[in-house]
Formats: C-alpha cells, sequence, structure tokens
C-alpha cells in the first residue's frame, strides 16, 4: 500500500514562503488603519484567511471584532471598519449601504476596503456611482496563492470557472499571470512552459509580458521548477464529470473538503458534535491512503487498527512505565484517533457507496466511457430523473452523455431536458442555456451545417487577433471528439481478467482501471515528447489547433532535479482524482509534479456552477 | 461762486472731469522727489517717502530671503516680517553712501564698496569682517562680483570700471587689468567669466595642483615628475635624478595625483596631454595604484574638450562639470539640439542606454515629430529606423508629443511602435480614437483597462453606436454583460435587444419571471415575452417548456385557491405529488394528462407518494390497475424501505424473471431465490444469493447452490 516516494525522487520547494507573504502584506494593510477597528469578512474568504492568519493575530493588530459580509445592517459601533472582500459588485453594494446609512444617521467613520486578491475598476466605478467613493479608502491584498499542502497551490478562486467558461470574462486571467509571475520571481524562472486551451494561451503571454517588463529580476536565477504546464478545464471536462472513487476525491464528493479541511458530522465521528480535519500531507495516515482506489483503503486502515490494539496489549504486559514510552502512546493514541476518524468517514462513505444505487452508477459511468450501450445508459439516466434522485446528478450525467457521444441526438435531447425541467422545475431552462454554452450540453447537429459552422470557427482561429478575442459563443460549435481523442491516446485500457487495484498498472486506476484521465495522459505525452510534436491531430481534435504551445529556454543553467519537477496549472479548477492520478505517473517516471488550480473541483461544484437556482 | 464750473474740462460731448486740490502742503525735503521711492495706500491711506536705495542685494541665510538696503550712510536688512538697521564690523568711518554690494556664489560672503572708495568684505551674516581695501577710486564701479574657489581660504572680489578690472583681498596690493572694450562679469563657482565683443576670458585663483606643480622653482612631487617625463622624452639621464629624488621622498604617488588633478585644471589641450603624459609616466613606476582616477580624468576631459569647443561652446571648467554632472551636461547638449555629440558622449562614456542613448534618442524624436514640413510616413519610419526596439524607449510619449504638436496621425503610427499595448490607450483616448483604444485595451489582456475605454465610449457615444462597437468586440461585450448583470438590468436587456439575441432574451425575461415579478399576472406576462422571445429564437422546446410553465403557473394559483396550501413555484413532479400526497388523486390524474407526464415517471411518482402515504390498499390497487412500466421491483423496494415485508412479498412474486432473485433476495426469502438462480442456470446469480447466505439457518441453501453448480460444471 501506499507507494512510498522514488529515492531519487526531487525534493519539493518550500511553499510556506508564500503563507507568509500574505500573512506580512495583511499585517501591513491592517496596520494601515492604526487603532481598533472591526473586520468585515466576506465568506468565501473566511477558510482561507483562517490558513494564512488566525484570530489572535488578527487582535494583536487591534481587530476587534469580526464579522461576516451578509446582506444585513452592520451591529457594529467600532469608528473604523474595515472589510475584507473579493471584488464583487454586490460587495461594494453592500458597503455602500452601510456607509449610506451612517451618512444619513449623521454618523462619520472610518472605512477601509481591502480587495483580494486585487481590485477592479468596476468596482471603483460602483462605489463612485454610489456617492462613497471619497469616504472610503481602497487597498489590494494581492493573496492569491494559498498552499493546501505540500504540493498543491490553490488561488481558491472558484468562480474562475464560470466567469471564463461560460461568461467569457477574462479579469481573472490577469490575476493569474500576476500569480505565475509571482511564482518565477520567488522560484526561479521556468526553462519549459507547455500549454493547451485559450486561456491557458492567454495567460501565458499576459505572464511573459509581466516578465518583460521586469527583466533583470528572474535573470541569472538558477530555475528550481523545471517545467510549467498549462491547461484549461474545457479541454477535458469528461474527467471532471466523473464519479470520483480514490479516498481524496471520494472524500471530496462525499463531504465536500474546503479549503483542505473537512468537517465531519455526527455520523463519521460517532459522537454528537462535528470535527474539523485538516486533510494534508503532515496526517500520516491519510497521506497513506488519500491516492487509493477506496476499495483498499477500508481494510488497510482496519488491518492498522487491529496492529495497533495488539501493540497496545502486548505493551501492558511488559508494564514498562519509562516516560518516554508513556509519551510516545500517548501520541500513538493521537494517530489512532486519527484513523479512527478516517475509518468512520470511510465507513459512512462505503455504507453510501457500496449500495446497489452507486454501483450501478459506476457501471452507467463506464458504459458512457467506453461507448456501449448508449441506449441503456440514457434510460438509466431517464429513470435517474424521473426518480428525482438528486438534480445534480442527474445534469452531470446528462453531460458525460453529451460530450462522450459528441452531442445528444435531438430526440434524447428534448425528452432528457423535458423530464428534467418536469422533476425540478422550469427556472433550469436557463441552466440548459448555459450548458449549451458552455458546450457541456449540446445537441447533435445535422452534418452540413455543422461543417458550416466548422469553417467559420477554423476561419477565425486563423485570424490572427482571435488569439486574443474570446467569442463567448465560439463553444457552441466546438464538438468534443471524445471517442476519437480516447482512441488516439488509448484512454480506456484493454484489460484482461480483473484490473488489480491494489497494485495499478496505470493512471486508469484512480476511476477503477476503467479510463485514464484526458488532462493527465495529455501531460503525460507532452512531457514524453518535450513537445507537441505528434499530438497534431489530438490537438485539433481537442479544437485547440492555435491554443498549444512550447516554449524551451537553454537548460544550462537547470538542475537535472529541478528538470524532474514539474509545475501544472489548471485553469478552471482541477480534481482530486487528476491530482492522485499525476502523483501515481510521478512515482513511476521519477518526476514530482505541483499543482496550481484556480481552485479545486468536482463534477457537483461545476454542475452547481452552471446551474441556474432560484435566488 | 461764478465761475465753480471753472475747472471742468469737458472730454467728449457728455462728460467733464475736473481736479482740486485735497491739501496744500509741502514735503520737507532736500531730495527730490524723483529721488524718493514712494509708497502710497489707496482709500484715503497714507503716503510714504523713502530716498531711493543706492544699491541692494539678496541675502539668504537659514534658508530665508533677506534683502539687504543700502540708504545712504546706512545698511537695513529687511525680511518678510522686519526691517532693521545695520552696522558692518569694523567699517571704516567717514562712509556717506554705498555704492555697490556682491554676495559670492555660495551667499557666505558679502562685500560692499562705499563713495570713499573702500572695500568691505566679510560674512554675509554681517558679524564678521573678512578684510578690507581701500583703492581710492570713487567713481562708481560697474559691477563688482566675488572671485572665489570651492576649498580656498583665499578671498577675493574682482571690480570693474569702464576701462579698468581690480582684483583686491586681503593683501596690500591689487592686480589691475586694464580693459579694452565694455566688459561683463559673470561670477561662478570657481572664478569670474569676463566677456566682451570680441573675447571671452576666464579669471580664477590658480588652483592649488597647478599651482604647485607650476610655481616657478617649485620641487612639489608634481612638479619633479613633469620634468623628470619632459627629460625622458628627450632621453636625458636627468629623468632617472628627477624620479629618484620623488622615490626617496616617497611620494611619488603623491606627485602622480597632482599631475592628473592639475591636468583637469589646464584649458590648453596640449598642456593638459603633457601633464597626464606625466603621470601616466609616473605611473609605471608604481605598483597598484589604482587606475581609476586617471582614466576618469582622461574621459572627462575629453567630454570637456569637446563641449570647450567653439562650435559648441560651453567653457565649462573641471570643477564646474563635477559640479553639474554628466546628466545635466547632456540634458543641456539635448536642449541645444545637439543630439549627436549628446549620444557619441554617452556612448563614450559608456553610459546604461535608459540613461543615455535611450533617452537623448527618445528626446531627438520628440524634437523630430516637431518638423512639420517632413510627411509623418517619413518622420514615423526614420523615427523606428533610429530608435528601434531600443530599450527605454516610450514611443507612447514620443506620440503624445506629436500629439501635442496637433499631429494625430503622426501619433497613432508612433503607437503602432510601441510595444505594450496598455501604455497606447490612454493617448488614443485623449485623441478621440476610443475605438483603436478598445483593441488596444482588448490586445492588452487587462480588463480593468478595457473597462475604462468602455466608460468613455459609453459617454462619447450614443447608445446604438455603443452597442455597435461592442458587438464587435466580444471580449468587451461580455465584460460589460457582466457589469450590467449586477448594476444595470434593463442595459442587459437593450444590448439584448439590439443585438436581435432572442435566446438570450429569452433567458433574461425567464430570470425576471420569478427574479423581479411577484404578482402572478406579471410573471405570466414575463413568461409569455420569454416565449415570444424563443419563438423568434428559433428555439421551440423553450418556447413550449415555457408555455407549459404559464399553464402551470395558472393552474398551480387556481389549486392554491380550491384547495388550499402550497403549489406555487412547485416543478410539475412536486404539484403532482403535493395533489397525491393531499389525497386528490382525480385532479392528480387530470393534471398528468394535460401535461401529457409519461407513464413512467407517472407510476414513480405514484409509487412514492403513495409509500410515503403508507396508503397499502391504494398502492394495491394502483399496481393492479395495469401492467407496470417499470416493472415491479421498485415496489418491493419501496416496501422494504418502509419496512412492511408483508407488503414487498405481495409484489415479490410478480417482479419478472430477470429481476425475480433480486427480489426474493430483498424481501429476504434465500431458499425460494435460490432456486430460481438454479432454474435459470445463471452463475452471476448464483453468485449473489451465495453472497447473501449467512449463518446456519441458510446452510442448506449454500449447499443447495454449491450442488447445482457442481452438477452445471458437470454437465
Amino acid at each position: 500500500m501506499a507507494f512510498p516516494h522514488r529515492p531519487d525522487a526531487p525534493e519539493l520547494p518550500d511553499f510556506s514562503m508564500l503563507k507568509r507573504l500574505a500573512r506580512d502584506q495583511l499585517i501591513y494593510l491592517l496596520e494601515q488603519l492604526p487603532g481598533k477597528k472591526d473586520l468585515f469578512i466576506e465568506a468565501d474568504l473566511m477558510s482561507p484567511l483562517d490558513r494564512i492568519a488566525n484570530v489572535s493575530i488578527l487582535k494583536q493588530h487591534e481587530v476587534d471584532k469580526l464579522y461576516k459580509v451578509e446582506n444585513k445592517p452592520a451591529l457594529s459601533s467600532n469608528e473604523q471598519l474595515c472589510f475584507l472582500v473579493r471584488p464583487r459588485i454586490k460587495n461594494m453594494r453592500y458597503i455602500a449601504s452601510l456607509v449610506n446609512a451612517d451618512k444619513l444617521a449623521g454618523r462619520t467613520r472610518k472605512y477601509k476596503v481591502i480587495f483580494s486578491p486585487q481590485k477592479f475598476y468596476a468596482c471603483e466605478m460602483v462605489l463612485e456611482e454610489e456617492g462613497i467613493y471619497g469616504d472610503v479608502s481602497c487597498d489590494e491584498w494581492a493573496f492569491s496563492l494559498l498552499p493546501l499542502d505540500v504540493d498543491l497551490l490553490s488561488m481558491e478562486l472558484p468562480e474562475f470557472f464560470r466567469d471564463y467558461f461560460l461568461e467569457g470574462d477574462q479579469r481573472w486571467i490577469n490575476t493569474v499571470a500576476q500569480a505565475l509571475h509571482l511564482l518565477s520571481t520567488l522560484y526561479g524562472p521556468f526553462p519549459n512552459c507547455y500549454g493547451i486551451g485559450r486561456c491557458a494561451k492567454m495567460a501565458y503571454e499576459l505572464w511573459r509580458n509581466l516578465e518583460e517588463e521586469e527583466d533583470g529580476e528572474t535573470k541569472g536565477r538558477r530555475p528550481e521548477i523545471g517545467h510549467i504546464f498549462l491547461l484549461d478545464r474545457d479541454v477535458d471536462f469528461v474527467t471532471a464529470l466523473c464519479s470520483q472513487v480514490v479516498y481524496e476525491g471520494l472524500v471530496d464528493d462525499t463531504f465536500r473538503i474546503k479549503c483542505g479541511s473537512v468537517d465531519f458530522g455526527p455520523e463519521v465521528t460517532s459522537s454528537d458534535k462535528s470535527l474539523k480535519v485538516l486533510l494534508n500531507a503532515e496526517d500520516k495516515v491519510f497521506n497513506e491512503i488519500r491516492n487509493e482506489h477506496f476499495s483498499n483503503v477500508f481494510g488497510f486502515l482496519s488491518q492498522k487498527a487491529r496492529n495497533l490494539q495488539a501493540q497496545y496489549d502486548r505493551r501492558r504486559g511488559m508494564d514498562i512505565k519509562q516516560m518516554k514510552n508513556f509519551v510516545s502512546q500517548e501520541l500513538k493514541g493521537l494517530k489512532q484517533e486519527h484513523r479512527l476518524l478516517n475509518i468512520g468517514a470511510c465507513e459512512s462513505i462505503m455504507k453510501k457507496k457500496t449500495k446497489q444505487d452507486f454501483q450501478e452508477l459506476i457501471k452507467t459511468e463506464h458504459a458512457l466511457l467506453e461507448g456501449f450501450n448508449i441506449r441503456e445508459s440514457t434510460s438509466y439516466i431517464e429513470e435517474h430523473i424521473d426518480r428525482q434522485v438528486s438534480p445534480i446528478e442527474s445534469l452531470r450525467l446528462m453531460c458525460l452523455l453529451s460530450i462522450t457521444e459528441n452531442g445528444l441526438i435531438p430526440k434524447d435531447y428534448r425528452s432528457l431536458k423535458t423530464q428534467y425541467l418536469q422533476s425540478y422545475g422550469p427556472e433550469h431552462l436557463l441552466t440548459f442555456s448555459n450548458l449549451r454554452r458552455a458546450g457541456l450540453l449540446t445537441e447533435q447537429a445535422p452534418g452540413d451545417t455543422l461543417t458550416a459552422v466548422e469553417s467559420k470557427v477554423s476561419k477565425l482561429v486563423t485570424d490572427k487577433a482571435a488569439g486574443k478575442i474570446t467569442d463567448a459563443f465560439s463553444s457552441l460549435a466546438k464538438r468534443s471528439n471524445f471517442r476519437a481523442i480516447s482512441k488516439k491516446l488509448n484512454l480506456i485500457p484493454r484489460v484482461d481478467g480483473e484490473y488489480d487495484l491494489k497494485v495499478p498498472r496505470d493512471m486508469a486506476y484512480v476511476f477503477g482501471g476503467a479510463y485514464v484521465p484526458l488532462s493527465c495522459r495529455i501531460i503525460e505525452q507532452v512531457l514524453e515528447r518535450r513537445s507537441w510534436q505528434g499530438l497534431d491531430e489530438v490537438v485539433r481534435l481537442l479544437n485547440c489547433s492555435d491554443f498549444a504551445f512550447t516554449d524551451m529556454t537553454k537548460e544550462d543553467k537547470a538542475s537535472s532535479e529541478s528538470l524532474r519537477l514539474i509545475l501544472v496549472v489548471f485553469l478552471g479548477g482541477c480534481t482530486f482524482s487528476e491530482i492522485s492520478a499525476l502523483r501515481f505517473l510521478g512515482r513511476e517516471k521519477g518526476y514530482r509534479f505541483i499543482f496550481l488550480t484556480t481552485a479545486v473541483t468536482n463534477s457537483a461544484r461545476l454542475m452547481e456552477a452552471m446551474s441556474e437556482v432560484k435566488a | 461762486m461764478d465761475c465753480y464750473t471753472a475747472n471742468w474740462n469737458p472730454l467728449g460731448d457728455s462728460a467733464f472731469y475736473r481736479k482740486y486740490e485735497l491739501y496744500s502742503m509741502d514735503w520737507d525735503l532736500k531730495e527730490e522727489l524723483r529721488d524718493c521711492l514712494v509708497a502710497a495706500a489707496p482709500y484715503g491711506g497714507p503716503i510714504g517717502l523713502q530716498s531711493a536705495p543706492s544699491c541692494w542685494t539678496v541675502l539668504c541665510q537659514d534658508r530665508v530671503a533677506h534683502i539687504l538696503l543700502a540708504v545712504g550712510p546706512d545698511l537695513y536688512l529687511l525680511d518678510h516680517a522686519a526691517c532693521s538697521a545695520v552696522t558692518p564690523p569694523g567699517l571704516a568711518p567717514g562712509v556717506s553712501s554705498f555704492l555697490q554690494m556682491a554676495v559670492s556664489f555660495t551667499y557666505r560672503h558679502l562685500a560692499l564698496f562705499t563713495d570713499t572708495g573702500y572695500i568691505w568684505m566679510g560674512t554675509a551674516s554681517l558679524k564678521e569682517k573678512l578684510c578690507e581695501f581701500n583703492c581710492n577710486i570713487r567713481a562708481p564701479p560697474k559691477q563688482m562680483v566675488w572671485c572665489s574657489r570651492p576649498r580656498s581660504k583665499e578671498r577675493a572680489v574682482v571690480v570693474a570700471w569702464e576701462r579698468r578690472l581690480m582684483v583686491v583681498g586681503d593683501a596690500p596690493e591689487s592686480i589691475q587689468f586694464v580693459l579694452d572694450e565694455d566688459s561683463y562679469l559673470v561670477p561662478e563657482l570657481d572664478g569670474v567669466r569676463i566677456f566682451s565683443r570680441s573675447t571671452h576670458e576666464f579669471l580664477h585663483e590658480v588652483p592649488a595642483a597647478s599651482e604647485e606643480i607650476f610655481k616657478i622653482a617649485s620641487m612639489a612631487p608634481g612638479a619633479l615628475l613633469l620634468e623628470a617625463q619632459k627629460e625622458y622624452e628627450k632621453e636625458s639621464q636627468k629623468a632617472d635624478e628627477y624620479l629618484r629624488e620623488i622615490q626617496e621622498l616617497g611620494q611619488l604617488t603623491q606627485a602622480v595625483q597632482q599631475c592628473i588633478e592639475a591636468a583637469g585644471h589646464e584649458h590648453q589641450p596640449d598642456m593638459q596631454k603633457s601633464l597626464l603624459r606625466a603621470a601616466s609616466f609616473g605611473k609605471c613606476f608604481l605598483d597598484r595604484f589604482p587606475p581609476d582616477s586617471f582614466v576618469h580624468m582622461c574621459q572627462d576631459l575629453r567630454v570637456l574638450n569637446a563641449v570647450r569647443d567653439y562650435h559648441i561652446g560651453i567653457p565649462l571648467t573641471y570643477s564646474q562639470y563635477k559640479q553639474l554632472t554628466i546628466q545635466v551636461l547632456l540634458d543641456r547638449l539635448v536642449l541645444r539640439r545637439l543630439y549627436p555629440l549628446a549620444i557619441q558622449i554617452c556612448e563614450y562614456l559608456r553610459l546604461p542606454e535608459v540613461q543615455g542613448v535611450s533617452r537623448i534618442l527618445a528626446h531627438w524624436a520628440c524634437y523630430k515629430v516637431q518638423q512639420k514640413d517632413v510627411s509623418d510616413e517619413d518622420v514615423a519610419r526614420a523615427i523606428n529606423q533610429k530608435l528601434g526596439d531600443t530599450p527605454g524607449v516610450s514611443y507612447s510619449d514620443i506620440a503624445a508629443r506629436a500629439y501635442g504638436c496637433g499631429r494625430t496621425e503622426l501619433a497613432i503610427k508612433l503607437l503602432e511602435y510601441e510595444p505594450r499595448s496598455g501604455e497606447q490607450v490612454p493617448l488614443l483616448l485623449k485623441m478621440k480614437r476610443s475605438k483603436l483604444a478598445l483593441s488596444k485595451a482588448i490586445e492588452s489582456g487587462d480588463t480593468d483597462l478595457v473597462f475604462t475605454v468602455l466608460l468613455h465610449l459609453k459617454n462619447e457615444l450614443n447608445r446604438g453606436d455603443f452597442f455597435m462597437t461592442l458587438r464587435n468586440q466580444p471580449m468587451a461585450l461580455s465584460l460589460y454583460r457582466q457589469f450590467c448583470k449586477h448594476q444595470e438590468l434593463e442595459t442587459l436587456k437593450d444590448l439584448y435587444n439590439q443585438d436581435d439575441n432572442h435566446q438570450e432574451l429569452g433567458s433574461f425575461h425567464i430570470r425576471a419571471s420569478y427574479a423581479a415579478e411577484e404578482r402572478i399576472e406579471g410573471r405570466v406576462a414575463a413568461l409569455q415575452t420569454a416565449a415570444d422571445a424563443f419563438y423568434k429564437a428559433k428555439n421551440e422546446f423553450a418556447a413550449k417548456a415555457t408555455e407549459d410553465q404559464m399553464r402551470l403557473l395558472r393552474l398551480q394559483r387556481r389549486l392554491e385557491d380550491e384547495l388550499g396550501g402550497q403549489f406555487l413555484d412547485l416543478s410539475l413532479h412536486d404539484t403532482v405529488t403535493t395533489l397525491i400526497l393531499g389525497g386528490h388523486n382525480k385532479r392528480a390524474e387530470q393534471l398528468a394528462r394535460d401535461f401529457r407526464i409519461p407513464d413512467k415517471r407517472l407510476w414513480w411518482l405514484k409509487l412514492t407518494a403513495l409509500a410515503d402515504l403508507e396508503d397499502w390498499e391504494e398502492l394495491e390497487k394502483f399496481s393492479k390497475s395495469k401492467k407496470s412500466p417499470i416493472g415491479y421491483l421498485p415496489f418491493v423496494e419501496i416496501c422494504m424501505k418502509q419496512h412492511n415485508k408483508y407488503e414487498a412479498k405481495k409484489y415479490a412474486s410478480r417482479v419478472g424473471p430477470e429481476q425475480k432473485v433480486k427480489a426474493l433476495l430483498l424481501v429476504g426469502d434465500v431458499a425460494q431465490a435460490a432456486d430460481v438462480a438454479i432454474e435459470h442456470r445463471n452463475e452471476a446469480e448464483l453468485s449473489l444469493v451465495l453472497s447473501h447466505c449467512t449463518g446456519a439457518t441458510d446452510g442448506a441453501t449454500a449447499d443447495k447452490i454449491q450442488r447445482a453448480r457442481a452438477q452445471a460444471q458437470k454437465k
């Protein structure tokens, strides 16, 4: 179990510096407003903030009371109010309402707005329109990279996905470029860059511009990380839409990991209170099982528990009363608690997931991935909708069907949508419109019109300026070509007999041996070739002919160690399954991967981002 | 009274002017009024008279400016608040008037020239006298200036009359020169420049290094070294003697330094050369003499000689040059448009491009754009050829200059060369090329910049044109739409209207139907608008679905009125379920027919609802109403979920053969399940049953299965 790293695996850079930087900057900003102040924090920022600076640090810098930013009048009686928010218009209106209420009451206070990770002109404009621009002072907290784990950096920007891939809003791309710039300033230049996707290319170009404007700083530094790979989420929706079956992914699907920690409810802790647990490499037991297929995990954990109990019993017999032993036992006890917690989580998952339903769900998913029994799968989805099993799950299955089949045939497209509207309400007409725009749920178009659109798109692509223009609707014409890609890249492994999940052979193990994640396969192939050479057909099928790039610089300064470190940037989010798969690939090939994502995501989060809900 | 109007003077036809006496008065003055300063306040205020000062000057002490004023024999010090009389210490008696005063270049010293031909020299604070001199010339001098040198203890004043120049200092004698022409004195940091119609001269105290070397019979190390070098050139052995003499005293380093320093103070290149040659010669006999001072002096002198050339005419001395710095000198050259020389100097001194060559080229370009007789194309090309991609050159600055000269087209051409598109935007906006600015902003990838341009455009263009511009820029359009979604919903609608984007318009009204409208009529109306839009968008599916929703809404309203309870905003499925749960089966069926709910869904729905009600009787009736389209396994499952094994068993028997085993296992009838599985001879089913055989009770069944398996294998 728990494959150790190869002895020659390169060391990871120390990313805790990013936390220190963020903390110091925040403290500096708080000190800019001397004296006691109340801090209003946006809900999304609370967990990330908690990882950077806890309440006592905030108190040290004269933060008096903490409030959540929500649409309620503020009860604060402090003379100084500080707002820590994402640059969103609704926040501006909230702040404006507070300030204007004070004005009406003839009250003057000091207001400071700290935008994280940056402020947008639109926000300032709203402040101006609301007539309070002169009353507040604005600052930026450039906190864009949160190290969630030793090899995982998150920008904690879940809205990136909807903003860019649905609304065509490019404002976060600059933020990504800034984050990359920060990384290259701290950890040296990246000698080899690869990328695929329109957004990846834009982010890359913006980042390059930043480096050029400030050149000289990184020149002459030895690179610590040899490769960087940028990838758009829309290059591979399929992987993100699959049910996750590796432990960490499963915990995320079941309990929702939030900012690196999870709230285990009473059914897991087997007591009456919930417990918040940090899940990362520091938790030894979790670290051993996180990348495992869940069918292995329960056995492993019970074995561990039994061993531990046996050890305990032996100790009692020996009757050694040394302090040292006592301490070590005490420590063991603590660890055991964690183990039991994981067992609890595991049991709860097993209860949910080994039920007939879950197995059938997985079976259907595999059928969709492999492309057989489409009719049967379609009826399964229909029944799923009819029985109102779960709105998000149904939607996910529909999207999976659409992408793997290059769109739904018109009859199914209509009937599934009708069924869905009947089950879950008419507002989902908008959800479907969103999904169509993002290319997640489409109708198979008759042949002739498709080629017409295709030629139009290819014309757009050959237009040089198109590299910088996003046509929000261009995705309409995109065909997913999943089947052809799958064949080209051999995503469905041929298995004779049972796939041994205990001794995985390839990355497919993260999906029970049925499917190699497309995103990870692309990364593997490009790293092997050190370029996109020979992948032209795949790139064309991915509709990325103009957005696949390689940029190599001379490698004389890069050590062989650094050349085995690879930073993978997921624009629009990555899943724990992908992380596990690449960790596996790293072990096989002697690489180590570092992950930078706009947010950790999973199928439910993607679907929720696309869903319209009644307010 | 007769002639009262006698002093009225007409001006034109209608106006008269007169002048009358206010007071008859006489000033008791010795001087005439023209010798006085008159100050009078308005509104009948007082009048003040003061005889005109004979001379005055500005003093600067502790960062405050004072004025020193001489009136007759008295001196007054004025500042912004007060006026006080002062007396210079040690002033010779008998002064009745001051004719000239001079402040030194550093503002530290002051000189006074009196009508007795006496010169007082002291500190500017008037607290200390340095020296005095009586020249016995009573004629007022034309000019008097200080002639001093930084770090020198000598103080001297140069006084000029029409044809005479006198240098006086702390010495009983003075130096006198004859002036052939009208001359003018310019005090400098380290001396005095004297220019006239035909000459331009420099008068200064000879610097220490020069003095040491060139003083007659000087035995200073520098003098000896110079001598040694001269002898060496003559190939005389005396060179060795001189050199030895210096070395014996251990003064060779000092000698070299002296020669280098003295070279700096010489104006003649020949003399500079021989001094530098001497220094270079001396250096050969020194280990480890740092070369910097020599190299820098050579460079500096080369630059100085270049600018001193009469074509350029900047007669800087070495000290002035060092004080001025090379940057300022370059600026002066640039201001005189001496670009080639400036560039040569930069290249010669190897100044970094950003401070040096690029900056000068940028200045040149700014000048170039002002040449109105050259066509835009030629200017742009010439500039680009010279500047290329030189780092540190901002094409947008040059373009701004071109625009400032009214050459908009040229400015746009120049902006094309600007590599950072973000830099182009502000100027383009200023030039009212907003659409071009928009494309450039989009190219820069900076959404804030795009937004800035958008707001510009919004104010500049009428709404229609603004929308048209957006239409061609999808990235800007998305950005603006996002903004409108949160801040200006009506504009969003207009945008969709303008684009004939009926699909989005439909979605817009759908959202309005539940987000903005409260009353049922309003909601239905919004939906109707949406449906119309969908029809226009040829999206019949959405249109039909919307119309269904309108029907449903009305119906839900009626249900609420008739039956009470909550129906509004439920989905169709939930509406039917609610009806069944409320016991309104007829209504439910009617609704299902009206909305053509497929059979399968209706069966699932009824099954779930009836089981929830635990209305087993009704469920059984329902199950027998016709053949179930979803089979009977779901019946078994749902009964078991409600822990009703009795009912479950009823349905288990009706389950179709493929699912029979599953059903039997669900109700816990392992034995019968085994029988069915054996009958089916289905290996998968057999294993399934076997996995359910637990404990002793099922022992017999397990054996039975194993036997059946063995039998099957035999066959």
